[in-house]
């Protein structure tokens, strides 16, 4: 898990860039709770999102989850590949498989998410 | 109001249609998070119903011919279709950082597990099904992927055919993942629907008795609900009133959501 991630309690990461245009994925902890992956819908390019809502939905065999944005902003970039090939989620959460690009209205969202220590004892303290 | 994170709540209620059962469920959810412990309700259909899992696409059920001019709600939860009328209904919402809502398969191994022991006493042997055996379908109709109980994953509810020499899977259920809580919708199927036919029609727990009649609902719940909290190491409380008179309002203002077309035909 690299360094430089932030984290939402519901599981996104946030990866910041200069520009101002923050990459978002899905921990891999929570990918692999999900297991067995079989459908994703995503947002179109241009949609705003506020931080803590759903921007969309993930379906494993049994569950179907929200993905709730971590920064609230304007999505910039989508994974398209992503929904047909929903493999990457598990093999590279942290590169290919990115989610959303979300350019921030308010830098300051980010000081609310976790950095990757407190992130680790929360999925520690919860049961597999 | 504190938490009384091994205290299972249940709710007994009325028939109603799918929009109404749908809304009262979101509402459960709602009412778990606030109280941070595991509730439970319990209901039945005012008429033959199918619920669509959250993703399943409305154009694959009105190809289905089975279920032609029968209701369809679309369910906020996973998994695939499901015939109710002749099942056992539940909805159960648990908040995430309770010990049963940190990822999918606990919750369904703890209320799947409970029923594999409630149904036990009354000497009915249904299992598990495993995990990492292939989801194969009991069918090779063009449907066998739309319905629930044609699929099978791990934990799924099974039990042995006498005469067919299968398993034909009796239990199913499926989740909604928030924010803060978890919604898990499921159905046992007490015997096969008089309803309906062909594809749409699967053997249920009676059927697999070779005609005998399946439990008692209220009884086999209640039976269920009591393993549940006991393997939380708690007490379950029976509320008196119906979760649909108690939550009336708000149900009412989520039930227009699951009537409208926008809804159903999202996918």
């Amino acid at each position: 898990m690299a360094a430089d991630l932030k984290f939402a309690k519901t599981h996104e990461w946030v990866r910041s860039e200069a520009s101002g245009v923050h990459t978002v994925g899905i921990s891999s902890y929570a990918v692999e709770a999900l297991t067995d992956l079989v459908f994703m819908q995503l947002p179109a390019v241009g949609k705003k999102v506020k931080a803590g809502e759903s921007f969309g939905e993930i379906e494993s065999v049994k569950a179907v989850s929200d993905l709730y944005a971590p920064i609230s902003g304007e999505i910039v970039e989508v994974n398209t590949a992503l929904p047909g090939k929903l493999d990457t989620l598990g093999k590279d959460p942290y590169g290919e498989g990115w989610v959303v690009r979300i350019k921030a209205d308010n830098p300051a969202d980010l000081d609310t998410l976790l950095d990757r220590g407190a992130y680790e004892s929360l999925v520690g303290s919860q049961p597999h | 109001m504190g938490r009384a994170v091994n205290t299972l709540t249940i709710w007994w209620d009325p028939a109603a249609d799918g929009p109404t059962n749908m809304a009262a469920d979101e509402c459960l959810a709602a009412e778990a998070e606030r109280r941070g412990s595991l509730l439970m309700r319990f209901y039945d259909w005012s008429a033959t119903t199918v619920s669509l899992g959250g993703f399943q696409k409305i154009e694959d059920a009105r190809q289905v011919r089975e279920i032609s001019g029968i209701p369809v709600v679309r369910r906020p939860s996973g998994g695939g279709a499901i015939v109710h009328g002749s099942d056992l209904t539940y909805a159960a919402a648990v908040p995430k950082d309770h010990p049963l809502g940190a990822s999918p398969q606990i919750l369904y191994d703890a209320l799947h597990g409970a029923m594999v022991e409630a149904l036990a006493a009354h000497g009915i042997d249904v299992q598990p099904h495993p995990a990492g055996r292939p989801d194969v379908p009991d069918t090779d109709s063009s449907s066998s992927r739309f319905f629930c109980f044609d699929r099978r994953s791990a934990g799924d509810l099974v039990m042995a055919s006498p005469t067919a020499g299968t398993c034909c899977k009796v239990m199913g259920s499926a989740q909604r993942r928030l924010a803060g809580v978890v919604l898990q919708h499921g159905s046992l199927l007490l015997q096969s629907n008089a309803g309906v036919r062909g594809a749409a029609r699967h053997l249920g727990v009676a059927d697999l008795l070779l005609g005998e009649r399946p439990p008692e609902r209220v009884g086999l719940s209640r039976a269920w609900a009591q393993r549940i909290a006991a393997a939380l190491g708690g007490a379950m409380r029976e509320e008196e009133a119906s979760f649909l008179s108690d939550h009336s309002r708000d149900v009412a203002a989520l039930t227009a959501r699951f009537r409208e077309d926008r809804w159903l035909a999202r996918r």
